[in-house]
């Protein structure tokens, strides 16, 4: 991964038809905050939300890259079945092969939240997670 | 990556057999397309697709490649039976993506003082943007297990619609062989209330008037006159197909490690056909493509209704019949002539349309005297095409062609392109009525994101993939 960038963050990755979320943080924890912030913001944009309640997430995976594909899949199921809005994430526990987080979320209120737009999916495209010298680096790309 | 693009004519481009490619890349562009394209990853994505196992043929790309995710959007690939592999990204995340086609016996400008009524009723009616849903029709498990059973069937069945719809629909809206037991709960819950909901993204419901006919005969044929008022559905499988594409994505990433199937991107995941990973995803696949085919008669049905509610006019008035309604993400089994011997492959389209000839078995009956009609939506602000399916087609790209514009810009260079313009307005202005769902979607969705729709189709005409029937203007779209 090219960007070297202190501390955690995200930043979103031009595509044709989709969009890509780069993610990093000093843990692996804090790469997955990272990019499950930079979902929200492809959600919601910079709507606030009040985290009225909190959704217990438990994931397992066989590797870590599909564990944030199913991650962000779990945020984005979380939205469109049970309307939920996305404000922050705890990550309890994660290691390689397992999550143990909470999204902390309200129910969409039409007034105060805005839909940016639909996201399918997150996919296995181009996928990359690896530990680097400054700590951990992501990179996926959403289906829209 | 550069890629290496050989010309073979001013509309074919080899992408020549190179390294752990097991065939070459056919690329339909014009020279201007190939220009863009190479800016881009989706040439990139051909050869990838050229490495599959058992890939019989090239690897194709249509003229409105560009990319997407694993696979390119607008590729065609053909496996054999026996030593090819099934892919569920390369059929995508929307199974069953596709378009129907409506007729009326409406004419343009006698419906022009009542647009913007019937516009703002199907925006009402016709469920749209992020997570819709119906709040009237929940389906019982068991409803939804017939709805993934049945397609288009079930709705007809239930009373959305009649048997002459469903002899107008591709595979008469029910792919055979699907299993509601392998589409896992979380598939099902996603998929209860979402029947009959038009979605978000590139999906839209567009009222349209026939601009121009290019072919006579076959325009009659397909009951098109010029300005007619026609109705294109652009819908999908909705939260329940994603969901069935990324169970099995999961289950393919094991599968091409237990199959040792070697993968330059993870997306393109897969399986051998003969194994159970493989009849497993082609059933739930076919049960979700079915489900999509059920949400698009729901939409006919819904159109219809509110046509008649705001036009005071009766069913057999206004004659709002299916012409046809074709699945652009898919893959499908199929008998096509390879190298002069019959072979049963199945055949992956995502972002392209079947498009068979004149005499096929699977046209429709109606139909078989001009060929399968081929439905190329354009952007919203442009025009659309009916094109109809010829005899090279079926010898050269295993009977496909286009499905649509094809994205030039990324999203966000869209945005900046609507920046401090009302593109609503201006659309208005042009005599297009926009109603949308989402706020980002209409800047994300300009005309100007797309490729020119009239270059995509003069060169699947050029190539001789299709035959030009009819240019359709939108007149309302309904986005999500």
């Amino acid at each position: 991964m090219p960007t070297r960038q202190p501390s955690a963050g995200f930043r979103l990755l031009e595509h044709t038809a989709d969009i890509g979320i780069e993610a990093w943080g000093p843990q692996l924890g804090d790469l997955f905050e990272q990019a499950a912030l930079g979902l929200k913001s492809l959600l919601i944009g910079t709507s606030p939300v009040a985290e009225a309640q909190t959704s217990p997430v438990r994931l397992d995976a066989d590797d870590p890259g599909e564990l944030l594909v199913a991650w962000l899949n779990e945020i984005i199921f979380l939205f469109e079945t049970q309307n939920l809005v996305p404000g922050s994430f705890r990550i309890e526990q994660v290691d390689r092969t397992g999550l143990q987080a909470l999204v902390c979320n309200e129910a969409f209120a039409p007034d105060r939240h805005t839909v940016e737009r639909q996201v399918k999916a997150a996919t296995y495209h181009q996928l990359y997670l690896g530990k680097e010298a400054d700590g951990w680096h992501a990179r996926i790309y959403l289906d829209l | 990556m550069t890629i290496k693009l050989q010309k073979i004519d001013e509309w074919r481009w080899r992408i020549p057999r190179e390294g752990d490619m097991r065939t070459e890349g056919l690329v339909y562009a014009s020279r201007a397309m190939i220009r863009a394209l190479q800016q881009e990853q989706a040439l990139e994505q051909v050869r990838n697709v050229a490495t599959l196992p058992g890939i019989v043929g090239p690897a194709l790309a249509m003229p409105d490649i560009h990319w997407g995710y694993g696979f390119p959007i607008g590729g065609v690939a053909a496996f054999d039976a026996e030593h090819g592999v099934v892919s569920p990204g390369g059929v995508g995340y929307d199974i069953n993506c596709g378009v129907r086609l409506l007729r009326s016996e409406l004419e343009a400008d006698a419906l022009q003082p009542k647009l913007e009524n019937l516009a703002n009723s199907l925006f009402q009616k016709v469920p749209s943007g992020v997570g819709s849903h119906r709040s009237d029709l929940r389906l019982t498990r068991t409803e939804e297990r017939h709805v993934l059973e049945l397609g288009a069937d079930w709705a007809v069945r239930q009373g959305f619609g009649n048997d002459t719809d469903l002899d107008h629909i591709e595979a008469r809206g029910t792919l055979p062989g699907a299993d509601p037991d392998l589409v896992s709960e979380r598939a099902m819950e996603r998929g209860r209330n979402q029947l009959g909901t038009l979605g978000s993204g590139n999906h839209f419901l567009e009222i349209q008037r026939v601009e121009t006919i290019h072919d006579e005969e076959a325009a009659r044929a397909l009951g098109l006159f010029p300005g007619q008022v026609t109705v294109s559905i652009h819908t999908g499988s909705r939260g329940l197909g994603y969901q069935v594409c990324d169970d099995f994505l999961k289950v393919m990433q094991r599968a091409a490690r237990k199959y040792e199937i070697s993968l330059p991107d993870r997306q393109l995941c897969c399986a051998p056909l003969q194994s159970p990973e493989a009849r497993d995803y082609l059933a739930a696949m076919a049960g979700a493509a079915n489900y999509a085919f059920a949400n698009r008669q729901m939409i006919t049905s819904q159109v219809r209704e509110t046509f008649e509610q705001v036009l005071q006019l009766s069913p057999a008035d206004l004659r709002l019949s299916v012409i046809y309604d074709v699945c652009h993400n898919i893959a499908k089994w199929e008998e096509h002539q390879v190298d002069g011997k019959k072979r049963r492959l199945c055949v992956h389209r995502k972002g392209a349309t079947r498009a068979f000839p004149p005499g096929h078995p699977e046209t429709p009956a109606a139909y078989r005297h001009i060929g399968q009609p081929v439905l190329i939506p354009g952007d919203m602000g442009r025009y659309s095409y009916v094109m109809l399916g010829t005899e090279a087609a079926l010898a050269e790209t295993f009977g496909s062609s286009c499905h649509g514009a094809g994205r030039v810009l990324s999203r966000r260079a869209a945005k900046k392109r609507a920046r401090g313009h009302d593109i609503i307005a201006e659309l208005a202005a042009q005599g297009i009525l926009v109603r949308a769902a989402g706020r980002a979607t209409v800047a994300e969705e300009i005309p100007e994101a797309y490729k020119d729709v009239a270059e995509v189709v003069n060169v699947m005409e050029q190539a001789g993939l299709g035959r030009i029937v009819a240019r359709l203007k939108p007149l309302a779209v309904i986005k999500g």
